[in-house]
């Protein structure tokens, strides 16, 4: 009877740990931004701030550009995620499952994206959209990433942790590797989709280099693009900036609540539970 | 197996045309029958200059039908990636705000179109003489100053002053009396001083010490070869070191140095700032405007002649390859050049903090009893600004190496003599690397 | 005959698979890659003709002694960040694993939450918890030890900076080894408790060996990602003090701002040079762990 006990308190003082060092920094995030102009670079440190500025959010929530740009980011972001879950998850599949002529040259080719710095391609890459006709333009926030070798990568590993033994009754029974990719591996996909869609979309949501070169349009304008005009070198309004992150990520917050239940159960490849 | 590839298909086509309609929502950027369009990329700094900008633009636009001025405020962070990514795609703006260190190598680059071409020969005229040449490669003006801010200004607490015994009406004038200072308003809670620590900072914000030091920058006339290793600077070294290691100053900044707000916090009692922060103290602390004083920094000796500050500020340009020169030049004109009273509006929303470089705005100033009730103003323009040097047009990688060598120093990673004598090293290897030896300019 | 047929359309399904990936990363990655390659091997002005200077920029960079020491400082960080990062993953996600119910639900989620925070806004949130009186110091003190200065001291800024670091990260971590831990089939689990297996047993013989392929990912992206950070130490110390947070790309960064010809091509081939220490650094972990085949072939 004592041990079980133990290891319950054990295991709930585990999850306190957990849920505050995971928790903490975000309900701080939160609670600035009821803060005045300086009043959140206070020293010394205070948790909560002397007058709870409701204004703070009211006035970002009332912003019309603000939610113009959270509208147009999220459509974006929905987008992106979707194009790169199928087109990287196809590659996946091909380069974990498939044989065929010059696999080695283009898994490398696939692969070394991943080695690429941001700042050795960002020039040029900006004179490749321009010269495609691409600025000012949702394509040119949504395509150029589409293909990423980081999920690629992830889902390919993923595959590979697949029995054989299914998708060889599958062929014995003369299914296609179109068919097989399909029905068996796009179904199962669930969890790993959720896992690294979550984090496609998290990419697009917080980028802001990209966005600030390539759009000027204001009925464009991305999320973080419109927080970074809320930064500047001398004196922030820090109250404003916090306020306006933990609304940003409040949608991002919300995709993780409704998803979290394709983790939480898990994946079963058929007939192996 | 067919129709799955067709299922397949008929996804992909629908995502891409949902994303195709969405980049149907784009702008064109078509131009009309007769009307020039000016793009005009502005760097963000203090957020009442969106809104002075943003105005005068429309205001612009609506005073004549000639021109259309397309304003894009870019934020300072992306600048450099935004604009040169521009450049190389050939997108740039036909304006741009430019800073006075960036107009010499600019021009000699042909980045800059000649404004002489474009803009009145009296607009000219206007500006004053210290600043004129800030502007001007080869006896031609590449652009049209806006205004200046001196880079290093002493602020003080009265109240803390004379608390600790000091007298607020004479304020420290060597850097010896402004350790002593710093000494006494150091208390348990409050440090009595606050200047740049990080290398990346002290590389800009230290020149005018670096002048006042050894009346020279650290670098041979004829960018030949580096000065660094010289006694003077240890001076200057040294006095930024003993501020830190005796934790004069605090610890761990949590902002950089242009940013007033651990000042205005009333975690410092003293603060070297440029003259931009009064903006931002008149608009977040009102409550320490009357318990504030400004002087002009102390000299190493004392010599209130001697520079103790560059003036930085912004100009604008127009692009060497801009296809409306005229009527960009024309959109200067009017904006900077013109009516003396929409500048003088600029610095009224400045708080006083930035400083005009022409004659009739002075003029216009003198008659505004704002203007010439304010107690600091007067201190900056009459003490620090006729003082002030040019920024160095030389590449930023010497001013880094002089920059880091304050901070090793100041944090102790190396001695007052090695950390010169890495400068010195540097600066010639940036020398070699750079081929600068002859190509100062002018 | 029909061997040879079943191939080569198996080698079609495969090309028409990764079609789509290899035309986009064509367009987007590798053509700006090769047209990077080019302006690095000359001295670019964007108003005036470029000039062909071969290697030049290769090799100013590798005389640079910054350009090294930002190399190291990128490896140290990825030291600090990785490993630890992956092994409180590891122990979180062996924890979760076992909960059930609601509990579970709700952590899984509580662990996922920090993930969705910028990095911008992270770097702000931990810069006030190492101040003089943040929090850091505060539970310092609470340990009886005098307040520490984080982010200043040229041997604390480095490890200071990291923590964000992977708390950035271990959402992400944690979901994907659990995500991996529910394909590990029960049977193996059921039939090392009839054995006896300890919990550090059953870890170290059915749990690591079957997230092999997992770990290898979260190995090569975490040391590709950490090198390559930058964020943190621009917001939190500038790359300070005295450079001991200069990331190399936080230094590439840094030449790429100066606007003179030089500056451009200096920062291009430095990059350049970055991205091929970092192909070098994963291909040996690729070699460390082979994974390339499925579990059960």
């Amino acid at each position: 009877m004592q041990k079980p006990t133990v290891t319950k308190v054990l295991s709930a003082v585990f999850m306190v740990v957990i849920a505050f060092t995971a928790l903490f920094p975000l309900a701080w995030m939160a609670i600035a931004g009821f803060k005045g102009r300086d009043e959140v670079l206070r020293s010394p440190f205070q948790f909560f701030p002397d007058v709870w500025r409701w204004q703070n959010y009211v006035e970002i929530a009332q912003d019309e550009a603000f939610s113009k740009a959270m509208v147009v980011t999220f459509a974006g972001a929905a987008i992106f995620t979707v194009c790169s879950l199928l087109v990287n998850s196809m590659a996946a599949y091909a380069f974990a499952r498939l044989d065929f002529v010059g696999k080695q040259f283009w898994w490398v080719y696939c692969i070394m994206p991943m080695f690429i710095p941001m700042m050795a391609i960002l020039l040029t890459s900006f004179v490749v959209v321009v010269e495609l006709g691409m600025l000012n333009t949702m394509a040119v926030l949504i395509i150029p990433g589409v293909a990423s070798s980081f999920q690629m990568f992830f889902l390919r590993q993923f595959y590979l942790n697949y029995p054989l033994a299914v998708e060889e009754a599958a062929l014995v029974d003369g299914a296609s590797r179109w068919k097989i990719y399909t029905t068996i591996f796009l179904p199962q996909s669930k969890a790993p989709f959720v896992v690294v869609g979550i984090a496609s979309f998290l990419a697009y949501w917080n980028s802001y280099v990209w966005p600030v070169l390539t759009i000027t349009d204001p009925d464009l304008m991305q999320i973080m693009q419109l927080l970074g005009t809320f930064r500047s070198d001398r004196g922030n309004d820090w109250g404003m900036l916090m306020a306006g992150s933990t609304l940003a990520a409040l949608p991002t917050i919300v995709l993780v609540l409704i998803f979290q239940r394709y983790i939480v159960n898990g994946v079963r490849i058929a007939g192996m539970k | 197996m067919r129709h799955i590839r067709m299922r397949a298909a008929a996804v992909l086509a629908a995502v891409v045309a949902a994303s195709a309609a969405l980049a149907g929502c784009s702008s064109g950027s078509g131009e009309d029958d007769g009307v020039a369009k000016v793009t005009f990329w502005q760097q963000k700094f203090e957020d009442y200059q969106q809104a002075w900008f943003k105005k005068a633009v429309t205001d612009f636009n609506a005073s004549q039908s000639k021109v259309k001025v397309e304003l894009v405020v870019v934020p300072s962070d992306t600048w450099d990636q935004k604009l040169k990514a521009a450049q190389a795609a050939g997108t740039q703006p036909d304006v741009a705000t430019t800073n006075y260190g960036r107009i010499v190598p600019g021009a000699t680059e042909g980045q800059f179109a000649v404004l002489d071409d474009l803009m009145p020969a009296s607009a000219f005229a206007d500006i004053k003489d210290n600043v004129k040449g800030f502007v001007t490669v080869g006896g031609k003006h590449y652009g049209y100053p806006m205004l200046v801010e001196p880079s290093t200004v002493l602020y003080y607490r009265t109240d803390l002053a004379t608390a600790a015994g000091l007298d607020p009406k004479s304020p420290p004038k060597t850097w010896a009396e402004l350790l002593d200072w710093s000494r006494k308003l150091t208390t348990d809670k409050v440090k009595g001083m606050t200047i740049a620590s990080n290398g990346i900072d002290l590389g800009w914000s230290s020149w005018g010490l670096q002048y006042n030091a050894c009346g020279k920058l650290p670098i041979a006339s004829d960018w030949s070869k580096a000065a660094a290793n010289e006694a003077c600077y240890k001076d200057l070294l040294d006095f930024y070191r003993t501020l830190y290691q005796e934790k004069l100053i605090p610890q761990q900044p949590k902002v950089g140095y242009p940013d007033a707000a651990p000042y205005g916090g009333g975690e410092v009692a003293m603060m070297a700032n440029g003259s931009w922060a009064i903006g931002q103290l008149k608009n977040s602390f009102p409550q320490l405007i009357a318990k504030t004083a400004v002087a002009p920094f102390p000299s190493r000796d004392g010599d209130a002649s001697k520079t103790t500050a560059t003036l930085g500020g912004w100009t604008l340009t127009v692009d060497s390859k801009s296809k409306q020169p005229k009527a960009a030049g024309e959109f200067i004109n009017w904006l900077l050049a013109g009516d003396a009273k929409l500048m003088s509006s600029f610095f009224k929303q400045s708080g006083y903090s930035k400083f005009t470089v022409r004659k009739s705005v002075d003029a216009d100033l003198a008659t505004d009893a704002d203007a010439t009730a304010d107690p600091f103003m007067k201190i900056i323009a009459e003490k620090i600004v006729p003082q002030g040097k040019s920024e160095p047009n030389y590449p930023w990688d010497v001013s880094l190496a002089m920059g880091t060598a304050i901070e090793s120093a100041m944090k102790g990673t190396a001695t007052v003599d090695a950390a010169l004598q890495t400068a010195d090293k540097a600066i010639n290897t940036v020398i070699e690397k750079q081929a600068l030896a002859g190509k100062q300019p002018k | 005959m029909q061997r040879t047929a079943k191939h080569l359309r198996s080698g079609l399904t495969a090309y028409l698979m990764i079609a789509p990936m290899v035309i986009l990363l064509g367009i987007f990655v590798f053509w700006p890659l090769i047209y990077s390659i080019y302006l690095s091997m000359h001295r670019i002005s964007f108003y005036k003709d470029p000039a062909f200077v071969g290697f030049d920029f290769y090799k100013y960079v590798l005389t640079d002694p910054n350009f090294w020491d930002t190399m190291l400082t990128g490896l140290k960080y990825a030291l600090f960040v990785v490993p630890t990062g992956i092994v409180i993953a590891l122990i979180v996600a062996t924890f979760l694993k076992n909960l059930n119910g609601r509990p579970a639900s709700i952590m899984k989620t509580t662990v996922y939450v920090p993930t969705v925070v910028s990095s911008v806004v992270a770097s702000i949130i931990f810069l006030f918890i190492y101040q003089d009186e943040g929090l850091a110091n505060w539970f310092m003190g609470f340990l009886g030890v005098e307040a520490v200065n984080w982010l200043n001291s040229p041997g604390l800024a480095l490890p200071a900076i990291a923590v964000p670091g992977v708390w950035l990260g271990l959402g992400i971590s944690t979901l994907i080894l659990l995500a991996a831990m529910h394909d590990i089939p029960a049977n193996y689990y059921e039939a090392a408790a009839l054995d006896g297996a300890s919990a550090w047993q059953r870890m170290r013989y059915i749990t690591l060996p079957n997230l092999k392929n997992v770990l290898l990912y979260l190995f090569v992206t975490g040391f590709t990602l950490a090198i390559q950070e930058f964020q943190l130490p621009l917001i939190m110390t500038n790359g300070g003090p005295v450079n001991a947070t200069t990331t190399p790309n936080l230094f590439i960064f840094r030449s790429f701002r100066d606007n003179t010809e030089y500056a451009t091509s200096f920062s291009l081939a430095a990059s350049l040079l970055l991205f091929v220490a970092l192909g070098l650094i994963s291909l040996l972990i690729f070699k460390l762990v082979k994974s390339d085949k499925a579990l059960d072939s």
